[in-house]
């Protein structure tokens, strides 16, 4: 049956190709943990893409209950977590994920950066690759307020005047993020929701694209 | 794939109607022990994904999500702390070659130039060599980063008393009061000892609230005679007696505080 | 067509054109979003409005914590804060209003707070102490004074405006 209807559809649309290319591309035998097990540092990009989609899924979970509003904010938190069922582990893995996302990250930076991979020809995928670095530091420090609880607002608060000591630029760069020049407070949520959810991710999806392509088109790096 | 006429497209479609068989790959051409990538590599990659899923979930059921209470910007006591990977950046900011008047040097010269050379490192190692002794420069810097991120980070993080901060800042829903028996005989010893840092609602001014605790009533009386955290020794001065009305009313309270919720 | 060698291939031209085209339906639909985007720099920055704070036959040479609240407008949600200051008039009789945050971590300090340093604002989080001019006493946490509340006087009554760093860092 499923057989059918797969024949049914790649007739039409030819979808064999597609699939082919990345299921039939060749793995060396140097980043194959069954032939050489100090091969599993290749493992962190492949778990830091896990983690992400732990994220990506976990904080869509998330937006069922939660709301961007500093009367609520806080309470859909408490209440999502103490009264929904599973939702201490939802938000837990939401949590925790944005710790481990970074360690794998950084592991991940560690391994192709000592064996020597951002060279020639690779330059372009490591800087992409450092930008995802960088956006997901972003997605950790917005996300960080969203809960709206003291540590989150204090954090936020050092965050922005930090941002504020910048010459010349600071205190544009803190109302753009904050949303007001002195407070602290809805209109900071609401951007931070925003950015966190909507304008971060669409970054980093298209970075990891870019990334993923470049990858197959280029090939793994070679043994050392 | 066959050019130019004779092609056979279905219907008035772009897609070719002769359908190429399927011969899987025959990857002897590559050098060693090349595999598929699927299904074959996949497989192993997912049981190493399984094994860290795992150690993942127990984590998260091991800890669950901190949560402290809502945001209270009077809050004037509370001490402001990033997430765990922004902590070297705050600490490096209390340093004084990095604070005051030389705040740009901390807050952008020198995290800029980690980052602008982590980022353009394809272009300031340019050599051929990829083995870490070919580059012992590139090398040598990126160990020194390493080294200074774990150490500015333990800094910051040693200073803390995580546990402390933790107690004190325990979630506790606006608005839920409980109600206070000012009868009771262990309230006058609380108004004369404890409430002008815990409240009259027991719900913290300068030092925590007292309410949705689990502390037993000796551990109560310890804590007041003897201080905890940030708490000094010898705040209670009284009676042993008066210690244990003080110590079960607030006992008492966390009960009836745990009933109405 | 004239016989001269053309400036420009009708490809360049299709090309240029469809890049101005592609630009300004980008800008068509990016220029509304970035400007409600940016909206709150462009706000003019808030004077402060300066709040009745105390009569100034209250105000002695011992510096005296005022407290006052004052509605907070942040966008669409509407707040009443409560905010302090401690109020004296110095040697030369003129009054000075100092801001109780103490500028090393935020915490709130008070004249005479430590029984050891009665002449001195202390903040009870890190034991940093200020001298009554709100200079901070070397060695302690805080890096910088207290800052200054602006200040007008009318009628007999004080009015606090905003709290503004006094020298040093900015």
């Amino acid at each position: 049956m499923l057989q059918k209807i797969y024949d049914w559809v790649d007739e039409r649309v030819d979808i064999t190709p597609l699939w082919r290319d990345i299921a039939d591309h060749e793995v060396p035998e140097h980043v194959n943990p069954a032939h050489n097990f100090s091969a599993f540092v290749y493992c962190f990009g492949g778990l830091t893409f896990f983690v992400t989609v732990i994220q990506i899924l976990s904080g869509m979970f998330l937006t069922m209950y939660y709301v961007p509003d500093i009367e609520n904010a806080w309470r859909s938190v408490y209440y999502l977590q103490t009264q929904v069922a599973h939702g201490q582990i939802v938000r837990g893995m939401h949590h925790w994920g944005a710790s481990v996302v970074i360690v794998m990250l950084f592991l991940h930076t560690l391994r192709v950066f000592f064996q020597g991979a951002y060279k020639k020809p690779r330059e372009l995928n490591w800087i992409v690759g450092v930008l995802i670095f960088f956006i997901m530091l972003g997605l950790g420090l917005t996300g960080y307020l969203l809960p709206w609880d003291n540590k989150a607002y204090f954090a936020t608060v050092v965050t922005l005047e930090i941002a504020e000591g910048i010459p010349y630029i600071g205190e544009m760069t803190k109302t753009l993020l904050a949303g007001h020049p002195e407070i602290v407070g809805a209109q900071t949520l609401t951007r931070f929701f925003a950015i966190h959810v909507f304008f971060l991710p669409a970054a980093l999806f298209a970075l990891m694209a870019v990334h993923f392509i470049l990858i197959r088109k280029q090939g793994i790096s070679g043994p050392m | 794939m066959k050019k130019g006429k004779g092609m056979k497209f279905v219907g008035d479609s772009r897609i070719t109607a002769e359908k190429v068989r399927f011969i899987p790959k025959d990857y002897s051409e590559y050098p060693g022990k090349t595999e598929a990538f699927w299904p074959n590599f996949l497989l192993k990659e997912w049981l190493a994904g399984s094994v860290f899923l795992v150690g993942f979930l127990c984590l998260v059921l091991a800890h669950p999500a901190p949560l402290e209470g809502p945001a209270d910007p009077t809050d004037a006591a509370y001490l402001p702390l990033p997430d765990w990977y922004f902590l070297f950046l705050y600490q490096l900011l209390k340093y004084k070659f990095a604070s005051a008047q030389y705040f740009v040097i901390g807050a952008l010269v020198m995290p800029g130039l980690a980052f602008g050379g982590l980022m353009l490192a394809p272009f300031l190692d340019k050599g051929k060599g990829r083995r870490p002794n070919k580059r012992p420069i590139s090398v040598s810097l990126m160990l020194l980063g390493i080294i200074a991120v774990f150490w500015l980070t333990w800094e910051a993080a040693s200073h803390v008393d995580w546990e402390a901060k933790a107690e004190e800042n325990r979630p506790i829903p606006p608005g839920s009061t409980v109600e206070i028996d000012t009868e009771d005989p262990g309230y006058a010893v609380y108004e004369n000892n404890c409430l002008s840092c815990h409240g009259g609602q027991l719900e913290g001014v300068a030092g925590p609230a007292l309410i949705g605790m689990e502390y037993s009533v000796e551990e109560i009386k310890q804590i007041a005679v003897e201080g905890i955290g940030d708490m000094p020794p010898g705040q209670f001065n009284g009676t042993e007696e008066e210690l244990q009305q003080l110590a079960e009313f607030i006992v008492a309270t966390n009960e009836q505080a745990a009933e109405d919720h | 067509m004239s016989e001269k060698k053309q400036q420009v291939s009708r490809r360049q031209f299709l090309n240029y054109t469809l890049t101005g085209v592609g630009g300004f339906m980008a800008a068509g639909m990016l220029a509304p979003m970035v400007r409600f985007a940016i909206d709150p720099v462009l706000q003019p920055a808030a004077q402060g409005n300066y709040q009745a704070v105390a009569q100034l036959d209250e105000i002695t040479n011992e510096p005296q914590r005022f407290d006052w609240t004052m509605d907070q407008v942040d966008g669409w949600y509407e707040s009443t804060v409560t905010k302090s200051a401690w109020v004296y008039r110095n040697d030369n009789d003129e009054i000075i209003a100092l801001s109780p945050v103490c500028k090393h971590l935020g915490c709130f300090v008070s004249w005479a707070g430590s029984e050891d340093y009665p002449d001195q604002f202390f903040c009870p989080c890190h034991d940093g102490r200020y001298f009554k001019d709100g200079e901070n006493v070397p060695g302690t946490p805080p890096a910088a004074p207290l800052d200054e509340y602006e200040f007008k006087t009318e009628e007999g009554t004080l009015y606090l405006g905003k709290a503004k760093p006094k020298g040093g860092v900015i």
